[in-house]
């Protein structure tokens, strides 16, 4: 397995999966095509990406068909084997169908679609994704550093009941969170992690903030390479 | 009833008349039978026929080294150079949309989606236009909300960004909205063109895509007729989109033509399998033969008229070689779609229709496609006949300079755009660097590293001061924009909105608007190589403002550098680069329940040299760029366009003894009326005294420019000498009113 290999995921109706390839190119990685309907080699891959889109057109819940497509099954096992997997806007809704996240996301508070660029900071650390941020914010001022990304999405308002959202707040499980909330997510939530922090979710897109010219570069470090 | 009545009835249901009857005899030797009816009353509509506008059309300026394709095909091709081609075009869907808000809207993004990928191109980038009526109208709130639903419902989920817009409100949309989408697609370097000619005796016509429903059935008709009182009556013509299967079709699409498997291709839009095949024929001189009881229906029972004329959405009609289809049989199936054969391709030129074992209908394809009516529609040559008498004292009346400039940037017509853009993804396919909050959308070209700028024209207000000047300025403004952040204006596409063609007056404007557009248009170099025609655009005798929508795309050497629309530092210079032509008061008078006033003239020939001296000034320089910001004076003159560029934290201060040296007496009135044409620049720091001596050497026989510094950047103030000064603040808090907080102000009043 080559070390900078990164298998991407493609259902019906992905649409950030080029975007994501691209990304991955950017910061040196070797992305592969993984398609919905084939089981996949877990160990192959150093990381997985589940990209952003409307998979199956979300006409049922936002990521519930997805959820359960036959390549997912391969990304479950990748999960347990502790590959890190990265969900992206409608891949972190994938990932929660999935139950490999916790929490569920919905509708927006305005019931609208919302486009725009939000201020982030982060929680907690993240071994695999970006946690060299993780390590310039722990020698800042932590309440200091804002991470912009872009979003754009209808169903990416988190939620969790009291008794999970407590959980995640006692293992260090909200990876990142809104400086302004943007859709009326739970405790500002942008970003989670599972218990083990090996699988991470969040609604910006990192890939479309990967340079100047893109209006801003924090994205990159969601696609180097941690570890 | 007599036969005569029978007649009268059925040259009605299929909205032909006694004369087309004639043409129809005459060209088929016999009289229509059957199906025939329906397929001339599509084909034969406006819509379809371009019947009152083509002769017209012919004479527009449509050719330039780097065009590959223009009208003809279903989308213009530009060269860019270095491998880089863009498929573009703008087209209508204004009556589905008044009918049914979402879903007009929505299929309108999705058809202008198909016109693109069906050349092998993948579309990078959408852009609306759309007029409005009075907030106050009814249903108007509805309708917008469900337009900019539908536009982004179908757009996000597709996967295209919406990169750029304009939206307009005036009483003559009221009962008739305009919502014109735009698309622009890219070929790579080593991308096919593919075109819609069949051709190859023997081949296959192969039909790929959604099943056909009973949606649409004589829409393309329908489009063509002025609205009534029974307009809801019409909801069933009105096509249902699935941008899910859309973007399924684009990919599995995209496949075939990158492995080469297909002749021809062409979507099944206006008219559905009926324009689509009989186009194809025409334009490759040849014949089909085409299974009606192959066709895929989502319900049996559906006669052959519906299926010829079903506009259900996602549809596409291929041409391949036989040996060929099982490839492409298994290119669709792994994305979930189906393809299947329905007939084939002769050498005979004659589109022969077979149902249920019998020869239906057996027609040469151009009688329907090439031989369609053609109008000379009455129109009188244009002397400023609708001008309203225009001398030099254009009066808004205004006097407090900034409560009056407060209220523009807080109504409707001068307030931010953003609760619609935001709606909107504005940046998957990450090639995004400017977006709607900007007067120029940028997308960067991912081999080259160049930029593609995109911008939309035509103002309804100049048009309503003047067709000519109007048309003129519906290339001129958005050409003028483009050159402002540096971008080589390189061709048009426009959608031709107007009322009743059959009314002399309706028809003297598009004449004289479209021979102006068309003059600008050689003028720059800019040809216009695609678009359409919306006529009939009248409910209840009640005419829309003439608006020829317009969609320009641009080219600049890189991304770097370029010009903001704001301003971002205190200290820079400010400068007015001015074409004195003509003044209106325009939109300012209108907001203050005046006629539209002006004076004065355009000239395309001293625009366009003026349009390549800014471009030079703001464009990828070897030396290093000049200029910090820039924007084009547009509707409500010089205060609120520097109100615009004071969105940040930095206002400026504009010396009135400067303004005085061009205008001549000042008063707070003079600050909202429109000077045709007015730049505001800044400086980069350091470098005035090279930004002044590049214009003195560029400017060349352009004589009536001047270009002088009005102004310096300041902290947050924005100061008019003593004739308005306002906090940065307070103009930013009025325009973040937005859209629909001021619709429903106004509603309210």
């Amino acid at each position: 397995m080559s070390a900078r290999k990164v298998g991407v995921l493609r259902f019906p109706g992905t649409n950030c999966d080029r975007d994501v390839w691209q990304a991955i190119e950017m910061s040196g990685g070797q992305p592969e095509w993984l398609w919905h309907a084939d089981l996949f080699d877990p160990s192959a891959y150093a990381r997985l990406i589940l990209p952003g889109g409307f998979s199956y057109g979300d006409y049922l819940r936002s990521g519930a068909l997805a959820a359960r497509a036959k390549a997912m099954q391969s990304v479950r096992e990748a999960a347990e084997r502790g590959v890190p997997v990265l969900g992206i806007c409608n891949g972190f809704q994938i990932l929660t169908e999935a139950k490999l996240l916790p929490g569920a996301l919905i509708k927006n508070e305005s019931l609208r679609f919302n486009d725009d660029w939000v201020g982030l900071r982060m929680r907690n650390s993240c071994r695999y994704f970006a946690s060299q941020v993780a390590s310039q914010v722990a020698s800042q001022a932590r309440s200091a550093h804002v991470m912009r990304l872009p979003i754009a999405h209808a169903d990416g308002r988190y939620y969790a009941e009291d008794d999970e959202l407590k959980r995640l707040e006692d293992n260090g499980q909200i990876w990142l969170t809104y400086e302004k909330n943007p859709n009326g997510s739970i405790a500002d939530i942008a970003g989670v992690m599972n218990a083990s922090g090996n699988v991470a979710a969040l609604m910006p897109h990192p890939e479309r903030a990967m340079a100047d010219w893109m209006g801003g570069h924090d994205g990159l470090s969601f696609f180097m390479h941690g570890e | 009833m007599s036969r005569v009545d029978n007649l009268d009835e059925k040259l009605k249901k299929y909205r032909l008349n006694r004369h087309e009857l004639g043409l129809i005899t005459e060209r088929l030797g016999r009289e229509p039978e059957g199906v025939e009816w329906a397929l001339f009353s599509a084909l034969w509509s406006e819509h379809c026929s371009y019947k009152s506008s083509k002769v017209h059309l012919k004479k527009l300026f449509n050719k330039s080294k780097r065009v590959l394709e223009s009208f003809g095909e279903n989308a213009g091709v530009v060269d860019l150079g270095a491998g880089e081609r863009i498929a573009f075009k703008i087209e209508s869907h204004n009556h589905p949309s008044f009918i049914e808000p979402y879903q007009g809207a929505a299929t309108g993004v999705g058809g202008i989606l198909r016109d693109i990928f069906t050349m092998g191109a993948r579309p990078i980038a959408l852009a609306d236009y759309l007029c409005f009526g009075e907030p106050a109208a009814p249903r108007m709130r509805a309708l917008m909300d469900g337009v900019v639903r539908g536009i982004g419902g179908y757009g996000n989920c597709v996967g295209v960004p919406t990169v750029t817009g304009q939206t307009e409100f005036h009483e003559s949309y009221n009962s008739n909205i305009l919502v014109n989408a735009m698309a622009v697609g890219l070929f790579s370097p080593g991308d096919r063109i593919f075109l819609s000619k069949a051709r190859g005796a023997g081949n296959w016509v192969v039909y790929a895509g959604a099943k056909t429903g009973r949606d649409g059935v004589h829409g393309a008709s329908m489009a063509s007729e002025s609205f009534g009182a029974d307009s809801a009556a019409k909801r069933p013509t009105v096509q249902i989109g699935d941008p899910f299967f859309e973007k399924l079709l684009i990919e599995s699409c995209l496949e075939v033509m990158a492995q080469d498997l297909v002749v021809a291709i062409q979507d099944m839009g206006a008219a559905g399998l009926t324009s689509s095949s009989f186009e194809m024929a025409s334009k490759g001189q040849v014949g089909l033969r085409l299974q009606l009881d192959d066709v895929p229906l989502r319900d049996p029972t559906m006669s052959p008229e519906e299926i010829l004329l079903s506009e259900s959405q996602e549809r596409m009609l291929l041409i391949c070689e036989p040996e060929k289809f099982s490839a492409i049989q298994a290119i669709f199936h792994r994305w979930g779609l189906d393809a299947c054969k329905i007939g084939e391709v002769q050498d005979e030129r004659v589109v022969e229709l077979r149902w249920h074992g019998e020869t239906i209908s057996r027609i040469d394809p151009d009688i329907l496609v090439e031989q369609a009516p053609q109008y000379m529609r009455a129109f009188k040559p244009w002397k400023a006949l609708h001008r309203v008498a225009g001398e030099a004292d254009v009066k808004t009346g205004v006097e407090d300079g900034a409560r009056f400039l407060r209220s523009l940037l807080g109504h409707v017509h001068g307030t931010s755009r953003s609760w619609i853009y935001k709606q909107y993804d504005s940046r998957v396919g990450a090639k995004t660097v400017r977006d709607c909050a900007e007067s120029v959308a940028i997308q960067r070209l991912p081999d080259s590293g160049r930029g593609l700028g995109i911008v939309l024209g035509c103002r309804p207000h100049m048009m309503r001061w003047d067709a000519r000047e109007g048309g003129i300025d519906a290339v001129a403004y958005p050409a003028l924009e483009l050159a402002a952040k540096g971008f080589e204006p390189l061709a048009v596409t426009d959608c031709l909105n107007y009322g009743n063609p059959e009314k002399e007056h309706i028809m003297s404007e598009f004449v004289a608007s479209v021979e102006a557009m068309s003059t600008m248009c050689e003028k720059l170099d800019t040809p216009i190589i695609s678009g359409n025609v919306s006529f009939y655009n009248e409910t209840m005798g009640r005419n829309i403002t003439s608006t020829p929508a317009t969609g320009l795309v641009g080219l600049r050497d890189h991304v770097d550098a370029i010009p903001h629309g704001v301003f971002t530092r205190e200290g820079e210079a400010v400068y007015l680069l001015r074409l004195p032509m003509a003044a209106v008061g325009g939109a300012a008078q209108e907001i203050t329940g005046q006629a539209p006033t002006g004076y004065g003239q355009l000239e395309p020939s001293l625009i366009a040299p003026f349009a390549r001296l800014l471009r030079v000034l703001t464009g990828a320089r070897n030396e290093g760029p000049l200029v910090s910001s820039s924007r084009v004076v547009g509707k409500f003159g010089l205060a609120y366009a520097l109100a615009r560029m004071c969105a940040g934290v930095v206002g400026c201060r504009i010396e009135e003894d400067a303004l005085k040296t061009i205008r001549g007496d000042l008063t707070v009135d003079d600050l909202f009326r429109e000077h045709l044409y007015e730049v505001i620049l800044t400086a980069l720091p350091g470098r005035e005294a090279e930004l002044e001596a590049a214009v003195r050497e560029l400017r060349g026989a352009l004589t009536m420019a001047s270009f002088v510094r009005i102004g310096r950047t300041i902290g947050a103030q924005l100061e008019i000498g003593s004739l308005l000064k306002a906090p940065v603040a307070s103009l930013a808090e009025s325009y973040q009113t937005g859209v629909w907080a001021a619709m429903e102000k106004e509603v309210r009043a």
